[in-house]
């Protein structure tokens, strides 16, 4: 029996005259990771950011287990979503004026209410699970991209979210730091996180994808398998993506 | 040249009257340090009621930035006398307490007040865009992250906004306090012997403006350093601290 964690229904979203989600719906079961692909300007990062609403959409319905938290109107239990549903930026947005520890802690301390020793200890043990057990008291300007990223998910880690969202978390990496991210975000899959990852890292969606979602226009054009819609796109706009990204 | 010399640097007039001239530049210090604290509160409180959030509070913020405009566009002379003038009359027809009217806080007397309430006016105008323009200069990705780990708009800007702002907020704040020292000459024009007063009266006394020159030189001893701290703040700030940001 699938739990579903996050259900999305008939998101609208516009700035102005753009219709930037025009109708977006999609389900994000427990454990699994869906990975949304798509053109630049097709709505992803909206889509992503009204899940925890750092966008207000304008219509529509999202449920978190099951639990209406907008329905068109204000939002509600925004302070549950926001602790289960962690996010990754493509910018990192590292707090520069607190080391590495600082910035994982700081949330635990003060939306957590954890105890001081709690946190430190929670801090050092997500730290060194991202292979940075050497850098807990470095500043982020002295850390490259590569481990500024791996701080920020150990960050968003330590609310114990039930979700992560990451929005092209690689896009902002020179090339050889690319993969020390994505083999954290790979075992966090295998450790059975519920993840949604907005990228164009198109071997890691058929690697550790349990599903693609391709969005175009906001809406959603196709999903599936990795290997169906990523190998045997069935859509005109799909095949047309696929055969530009993967002629690079 | 010797001419020149004798006008402007008449030491034997610098010395007779260092006494007085120092006495003056005592209340310069006191309308600087009080106007100084009172705008930075005063500034502070401007910027919050401008950027109150939501559609309710928006003649709040509308009066606030409208205040912040007007401020910033009238020669502080001209507040100085509205102020000292408009409270001295009203208080003189019983309109309002004479303890307000005509304050003696402190035991200082009136045209030191309002040059306090002046200086807190206007200044707290000018700090009031210092902060929010410190605020506005932390990347908005910054609220973003803090708010995607459940912090609240407040808890955010304590934890994360201010204390990134508050760096960015110092050099501006001396600069605006340098000027604000300098400004507090305006008030000589109420007759109050701050340290340009001082110098006017020696002046009237022995036609040779030498006290003044006085005078000027305490401005520079403590404006001088006040702008190096200043540029070196903002010089180490562009090296250390604005790499990290991305
Ligand atoms: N705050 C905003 N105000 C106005 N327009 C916006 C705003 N945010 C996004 N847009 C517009 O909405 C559209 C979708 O943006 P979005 O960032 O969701 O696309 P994306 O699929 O993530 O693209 P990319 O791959 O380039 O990141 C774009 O045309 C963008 O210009
Ligand atoms: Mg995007």
């Amino acid at each position: 029996m699938t739990e579903t964690i996050l259900k999305v229904s008939d998101l609208k979203k516009s700035y102005g005259d753009l219709h930037v989600l025009a109708g977006i719906d999609f389900e994000l079961n427990k454990g699994e990771v869906v990975c949304v692909i798509g053109p630049s300007g097709s709505g992803k990062s909206t889509l992503l950011r009204c899940l925890n609403m750092l966008e207000l959409p304008d219509a529509g319905r999202i449920e978190l287990h099951g639990n209406e938290i907008y329905g068109g109107g204000k939002p509600k239990d925004l302070d549950v979503l926001r602790r289960e549903v962690g996010m990754v930026f493509q910018q990192f947005n590292l707090f520069p004026h607190m080391s590495a520890k600082g910035n994982v802690t700081i949330a635990q301390d003060k939306v957590r209410n954890r105890k001081k020793k709690d946190c430190d200890a929670r801090s050092i043990e997500l730290l060194s699970e991202v292979g940075l057990a050497d850098k807990i008291d470095e500043y982020p300007d002295r850390m490259s991209g590569g481990q500024q990223q791996r701080v920020a998910i150990a960050r968003a880690l330590a609310m114990d979210p039930e979700v992560m969202l990451f929005d092209e978390v690689t896009s902002a990496l020179d090339p050889e730091l690319v993969k020390g991210v994505l083999d954290v975000m790979r075992n966090l899959a295998e450790s059975g996180m519920t993840m949604a990852c907005v990228t164009h890292e198109m071997g890691f969606a058929r690697e550790v994808g349990d599903r693609v979602i391709f969005m175009d226009g906001g809406v959603v054009v196709e999903q599936g398998d990795p290997d169906q819609v990523l190998g045997n796109p069935q859509e005109k706009r799909t095949k047309e993506f696929l055969g530009l990204v993967l002629s690079h | 040249m010797e001419q020149f010399f004798n006008t402007y640097f008449d030491f034997g007039i610098m010395g007779d009257y260092f006494g007085d001239v120092l006495n003056g530049f005592w209340w310069t210090i006191r309308l600087s340090v009080f106007g100084g604290v009172l705008a930075l509160i005063w500034g502070l409180i401007l910027s919050v009621l401008r950027q109150l959030p939501g559609r309710l509070l928006s003649p709040i913020r509308i009066l606030a930035i409208a205040y912040i405009d007007a401020l910033r566009g009238i020669p502080m002379l001209l507040t100085l006398l509205l102020i000292a003038g408009g409270l001295g009359t009203l208080a003189s027809q019983d309109a309002i307490p004479k303890e307000i009217g005509i304050p003696n806080w402190l035991g200082y007397p009136d045209p030191f007040w309002y040059g306090v309430m002046a200086l807190t006016l206007t200044y707290g105008a000018y700090m009031a865009e210092v902060y929010r323009a410190g605020i506005e200069a932390v990347p908005r990705g910054q609220m973003e992250a803090a708010r995607s780990l459940g912090m609240s708009h407040g808890q955010a800007m304590r934890y994360v906004i201010v204390p990134q702002a508050v760096r960015k907020v110092i050099p501006p704040l001396l600069n605006d306090f340098i000027a604000l020292m300098k400004d507090t000459s305006l008030v000589s024009v109420l007759g109050f012997v701050e340290v340009v007063q001082v110098g006017q009266d020696v002046y009237s006394e022995t036609f040779n403006p030498s006290a003044l020159t006085l005078g000027a030189i305490m401005f520079l001893v403590f404006t001088i350093p006040l702008a190096r701290l200043t540029d070196w703040l903002i010089k180490r700030q562009e090296s250390k601290f604005e790499r990290g940001i991305p």
